[in-house]
């Protein structure tokens, strides 16, 4: 028998944003004006949780656990009218503030204080006389959106991490879970509990029922605070990441071009495909020089944010005007004289600042810039080479060389590959037991051969894979980790005697603002990247690199996992391909929405090289065209190809909403009032029958303007986005 | 757990003012709200002005101090000072009849009563939610996310002994998914229907209790845009102003069609003006839909000129009843509103003033009165419908009621031309016989169609409403036959046009609720199906629009 804690966190409930929650100054969320929800897959977590307690005999108990501010005790009630027995609210001022390792932190406190006092085990959980149980929580949260809080508190306890799982069975006497890994799904069972298990995808959350609600309004919940726990890491002081700045996610516009023929659409669609990428990508190569190769020594162009950049232009301007050429001759007068110059600009502790950030003129860190690929025996997963790419870029300004660490039985051959996309060193670590992907063997290799160079970054692919397993090293080495970066740049951070680092954006809350995030108190700055962002190079067979081998300290107790089967997708469906062409009621029949859609996909899909999915809209679902596992929206999958086809949808909100984040939008529908066409970027007005075998026709024929002769991106690429 | 002493149904203005109101007198009572929206007031919809008496009267009972609250701050920051009761002439003319209602109050007629003058100007959303926490905080017991389904009465014993709620977790085609939870009864001593408009518990009760009607009940639709405009656009129509606007784009004399209802505006909150319509479901026009009427009506150069340009930030469709008085569900042996342990108040009993447009300030009063009447009878639980009762005649309610009573009955029978003056005469007019709204169909069409057709999917995006897609539609066809063989030949299916939420479509030539998720559960569809064709049911709690500030 076995016992479930199961965590739960409060988040803002993004599918309900009032227009009176954005702030019209700076355009970002006023995350106050959101109502709160539970995490939507934290429910799941509790489903699950109750699952596994009723496959095994139902005699377990479930304890849902919080961290956050005293109204984060609904969640903890909503648990409570479903399955959960008991709840333990984490609250304290100090604990507010926190990024994940000071999350992950306090949480693993909180769950061996429960061990021992709620369920009769030991505090030690690795050291036998534990109990037997499961820590189950969503993989990630809509708000923070990270997936790395359950992994770090797995590092954090030393436990196994069973992560992206969407089933679960229970077979002579054992629990196997389904997980989702690149490109199919994993049986895998845990070699020793406690566990942690993530979810990625539980269909039947459970429902509330009148008794339990009531038994939930009037529990007393338990309530801890920061001096009822043994927390090592607390708050914004415990925190290895700190916000530089929050800004408004760029606005795309649509073209909404009206387009008569089919061939003038194959035309725009053939021109404009891949090239969107620039959409994502604003930050390419920022030309970041250091500090000690600028020919103007006060100047510091490459700050952070825009003010302090701006600032520092003042100053250096001033600084020039008053014919000053070192920090030394600067003088208390010297100052009194630029701040009656600039002083509308900046008051005097701030100057103070500024002038002694000056003095830092040295990177804040050394090393090289890394890439932890993700590979199998035979091939190394695209998004490693576009992490190779950026890190080139990376490496390139701060004047040092990009490393790769690879880990696996044998794959000694894929290095060759690594070296062509732009690596110069590659540090090999191979073992017959790297042979699979088993998070706490990889972690111990991976973090080993990191603590042995201290390259200065280290980029993962925000993959199934990556995203277990950079929040597991990073934590275990005490350094900061930014999941799910759309851009990194090299900049300085002078004020904060920052030179050289790297900031990292990526976006938060549901897309619905960005953040710039950097690194602090570490030793190395992490970052996950997401998975067709960055730009791979063209491979380069003549580049020369070094390939170093490195020692594997493992051995097979150290396995955390029994992987009893590994399924490759077939038959699966891949909204997170490329491109995707969806139908919708305006299909008529379930016959024609198969041959039309087929059709199309399949000339796109020879056309562009690539994996095309099929989509429909709720309202095709609805009247059977279409399983509803390919239902694209809000309500459905939310999904953002390079390039999407809508067929017969009219665009209802719901719809567009959940594929905004297209590259490019066509649309071909019958009624030219649909509200498609004015949220997409080319349209055509017709009936599907008669436009796409003609546009199928066009696609073939226009041969000569193929753009893209890459191998094709497998259609794992974007996986994790889209779950 | 499955067992409470006071169970009511409904958590809106009046099942909330009658859980204040005996927990205020019996702190030990033990009373359970249920309410099958999700969140407090997200079904909750309305106009709309509040007479402040009635809800004075129940918080005082609450907190002496209530005046004081930053929620009544916030919530009943505006009052009516300025009535701008208009007659519509036409696209653009518009006369203000407001001068007149000063003495048509004087001398007690009918008209004189839609005068609003020092009403509060209110969102129900707000209000319910601010009325739910009241009752929380008192130590009443607030459920959401429940729908009820039936009530499980005793025939023979002639007493109701609890309520079902819906199955949860069953799919499309009804068949039990992993999650499944069979619907809970809950028994109780007392029930209270608080169900609103044409409640689907209520309808059961009044069936199996044999409650009767001495009219037929007339429902209207009132559909609703929040708009949030310029500053100088709210600053021109100020925090004090409501408009009724009446003729255009629903009745115009001679040629024109003749509906009953009429256009409003409000202020709801800083740069946010509400406009609505509402229009009496006894229409003709089998190609109508209110939303035509309201999209017109923002095009009349009086309104428009407050609107234009802004953007639509919330949206809403619900069902008023209508008839008033004679139409009150009541015991034909003892004429209470209710049998032995159970009672209906509020919308669900149709406690609506037409003349004055406004039900609100008499779903607190009956919900007080509720609240009174299970208060008294704790040794007879039996007396309480008849207690109700005449707590509700000695409450000002049924007096009010008597005023208005054959108001929509007139207009009904003699339409708005005839109708109007005639409703003068207040109590003197006979009582017409009237049909039910459904009947009246014909197949002539409307006159004023907006050459755009309206957008429905926003409309209902607007409205925040989602329901679980994985369930049974909650909106059934009785007979499909009916349906291609009486009314596609003879009115060309109208409820795909009047659903305002764009619920039915056609989908291979057939007509079907293809997306009862969109429902708004205003349940139009259901009394205005020409053949009486449609059912609502309640769907899985948590479904259902999401309310905000309407």
């Amino acid at each position: 028998m076995s016992d479930y804690i199961v965590l739960v966190k409060q988040v803002p409930d993004i599918t309900q944003i009032m227009d009176n929650a954005f702030n019209l100054e700076t355009g970002t969320l006023i995350r106050a004006r959101l109502a709160s929800v539970i995490n939507e897959l934290d429910t799941q977590a509790l489903a699950v949780a109750n699952r596994m307690n009723q496959l095994s005999g139902g005699a377990g108990r479930v304890i849902a656990l919080s961290m956050g501010p005293p109204m984060a005790e609904e969640v903890l009630r909503y648990s409570l009218a479903r399955c959960a027995d008991s709840a333990v609210l984490l609250t304290d001022k100090s604990l507010g503030g926190a990024d994940t390792c000071a999350t992950a932190n306090p949480l693993a406190s909180a769950i061996r204080k429960i061990t021992k006092e709620l369920l009769g085990g030991s505090t030690e959980l690795t050291t036998g006389g534990s109990k037997d149980f499961y820590i189950i929580s969503g993989m990630q949260s809509v708000d923070g959106d990270t997936a790395q809080v359950p992994a770090q508190i797995a590092e954090e306890l030393k436990i196994p991490c069973v992560a992206y799982v969407t089933d679960v069975e229970y077979n002579q006497g054992r629990f196997e879970f389904t997980k989702i890994i690149s490109g199919g799904n994993q049986i895998v069972a845990a070699r020793s509990t406690p566990a942690v298990i993530t979810v990625a995808k539980y269909e039947y959350s459970m429902f509330a029922t009148f008794a339990g609600t009531r038994k939930a309004n009037n529990f007393k919940l338990i309530q801890w605070g920061e001096k009822d726990i043994n927390a090592t890491h607390i708050g914004i002081n415990g925190s290895r990441t700190r916000v530089i700045s929050v800004f408004p996610p760029g606005k795309t516009t649509r073209k909404c071009q009206h387009i008569i023929g089919t061939d003038e659409l194959a035309k725009e669609i053939v021109e404009n495909y891949d090239k969107s990428q620039q959409r994502d990508e604003k930050e390419t190569g920022n030309g970041y020089i250091l500090p000690s190769k600028r020919t103007n020594f006060f100047d510091r162009h490459f700050e952070g944010t825009k003010k302090e950049s701006e600032d520092y232009k003042i100053l250096a301007d001033t600084l020039e005007k008053l014919g000053i050429k070192k920090l030394s001759d600067i003088t208390e007068e010297t100052k009194e004289k630029i701040l009656s110059l600039a002083g509308q600009h900046f008051h005097k502790n701030a100057l103070d600042d500024m002038l002694e950030g000056l003095k830092a003129a040295e990177p804040t860190y050394q090393g090289q810039v890394w890439v932890v690929a993700e590979n199998d025996e035979e091939k190394i997963h695209p998004a490693t080479f576009e992490l190779v790419g950026k890190a080139r870029s990376l490496a390139d300004s701060l004047e040092t060389k990009v490393g790769v660490a690879i880990a696996g039985k044998n794959i000694q051959s894929l290095c060759k590959s690594l070296i062509a996309a732009g690596a110069d060193d590659i540090y090999v670590i191979e073992n017959p037991l790297l042979e699979n992907f088993d998070p706490v063997v990889h972690k111990k290799v991976l973090a080993d051969v990191i603590a042995k160079y201290w390259p200065q970054i280290v980029l993962y692919a925000a993959t199934p894979q990556g995203r277990v397993l950079a929040p597991m090293i990073a934590y275990r080495l005490g350094c900061g980790l930014t999941a799910d970066c759309t851009g990194l740049e090299i900049k300085d951070s002078s004020r904060k005697q920052q030179i050289a680092v790297l900031m990292q954006t990526r976006p938060a809350l549901g897309g619905n603002v960005m953040a710039t995030i950097s690194t602090k108190d570490s030793h190395c700055q992490m970052a996950t990247a997401r998975p067709g962002v960055m730009k791979r190079l063209e491979p380069d067979s003549s580049r020369k690199g070094r390939i170093i081998r490195e020692p594997a300290n493992i051995n097979e107790t150290d396995l955390s996992l029994d992987i009893i089967r590994t399924e490759k997708a077939a038959g699966k469906v891949h909204l997170d391909a490329e491109i995707v062409v969806s139908g919708g009621k305006g299909m008529q029949s379930r016959d024609n929405y198969e041959s039309l859609v087929s059709q199309l996909a399949e000339a796109l899909s020879k056309k562009f090289n690539t994996f095309v999915e099929k989509g429909a809209s709720r309202a095709a679902v609805e009247q059977g065209f279409a399983e509803r596992i390919h239902q694209v929206g809000q309500t459905g999958t939310s999904i953002g190809p390079k390039l999407y086809i809508a067929l017969g949808i009219s665009g209802a909100i719901q719809h567009m909403i959940g594929v905004a984040n297209s590259d490019i939008i066509v649309a071909i529908n019958s009624d030219s009032n649909a509200p498609i066409f004015k949220h997409c970027d080319y349209y055509m007005i017709g009936t599907a029958e008669e436009i796409v075998p003609r546009l199928a026709k066009n696609m073939k024929e226009n041969h000569a303007a193929i753009i893209d002769s890459r191998p094709p991106i497998t259609v794992e690429a974007k996986l994790t986005n889209n779950i | 757990m499955n067992k409470t002493s006071v169970l009511i149904v409904g958590a809106g203005p009046g099942g909330l003012s009658a859980a204040i109101t005996l927990k205020h007198q019996q702190p030990q009572a033990e009373i359970c709200v249920i309410d099958k929206a999700a969140e407090p007031g997200n079904h909750n919809m309305s106009g709309a002005t509040l007479e402040a008496d009635a809800l004075a009267t129940l918080l005082e009972q609450a907190d002496r101090n209530w005046r004081q609250s930053e929620q009544a701050k916030e919530i009943l920051g505006y009052k009516v000072e300025k009535d701008n009761v208009m007659f519509f002439a036409g696209k653009n003319f518009a006369f203000n009849l407001a001068f007149s209602l000063k003495p048509a109050k004087a001398l007690g007629i009918g008209f004189g009563q839609m005068s609003h003058q020092g009403n509060h100007i209110v969102s129900v959303s707000k209000l319910t939610k601010w009325l739910c926490k009241i009752a929380k905080d008192m130590g009443v017991e607030v459920l959401h996310g429940f729908s009820a389904e039936d009530i499980i009465y005793d025939e023979k014993k002639s007493i109701a002994t609890g309520i079902k709620l819906v199955d949860q977790g069953l799919d499309k085609q009804g068949e039990k998914q992993p999650n499944y939870v069979a619907g809970e009864i809950i028994n109780a001593d007392v029930i209270i229907l608080a169900e609103g408009c044409d409640g689907l518990v209520t309808g059961k009760f009044i069936e199996k209790a044999g409650l009767a009607r001495r009219s037929k009940q007339l429902y209207s639709v009132g559909v609703k845009e929040l708009v949030k405009v310029s500053d100088e656009q709210f600053k021109k129509f100020t925090t004090a102003r409501v408009v009724h606007a009446m003729g255009w784009p629903l009745w115009t004399p001679v040629l024109g069609p003749a509906m009953f209802g009429g256009g409003t505006m409000h202020p709801v909150s800083e740069n946010h003006i509400a406009v609505g319509m509402i229009v009496g479901l006894d229409w003709k026009y089998c190609d109508f839909s209110p939303q035509d009427a309201l999209t017109n009506f923002k095009n009349h150069g009086f309104v428009k000129k407050f609107i234009e340009g802004g953007t639509i930030v919330e949206a809403g469709a619900k069902m008023i009843p209508e008839s008033g008085f004679f139409s009150l569900p009541r015991n034909p042996q003892t004429s209470a509103i209710g049998k032995s342990n159970v009672i209906i108040i509020g919308d669900a009993a149709g406690l609506v003033n037409m003349l004055k447009i406004k039900g609100l300030h008499n779903a607190i009063k009956s919900g007080i009165a509720a609240g009174q009447a299970v208060s008294h009878c704790t040794n007879n639980l039996t007396a309480i419908a008849s207690k109700y009762t005449e707590l509700l005649n000695m409450s000002g309610v049924m007096e009010e009621l008597r005023d208005a009573a054959k108001f929509r009955q007139t207009v009904a029978k003699l339409g708005p031309l005839f109708g109007f003056p005639l409703s003068v005469f207040g109590r003197k007019v006979p009582l017409f016989k009237v049909e039910e709204d459904y009947k009246v169909m014909s197949g002539r069409k409307y006159k004023y169609k907006p050459a755009k057709e309206y957008d429905k999917a926003t409309f209902a995006s607007l409205a925040g409403t989602q329901h679980r897609e994985e369930q049974p539609s909650h909106l059934t066809i009785v007979n499909r036959n009916i349906c291609d063989q009486k009314c596609i030949p003879k009115f060309y299916s109208p409820c795909i046009t009047f659903c305002p939420a764009g619920v039915y479509e056609t989908v291979g030539q057939q007509v079907k609720p293809a997306n009862p998720s969109n429902c708004l559960h205003c349940k139009t569809c259901q009394r205005k199906c020409p053949f009486d064709n449609i059912r609502w049911t309640a769907p899985e709690g948590g479904g259902g629009p999401r309310y905000k500030n309407m």
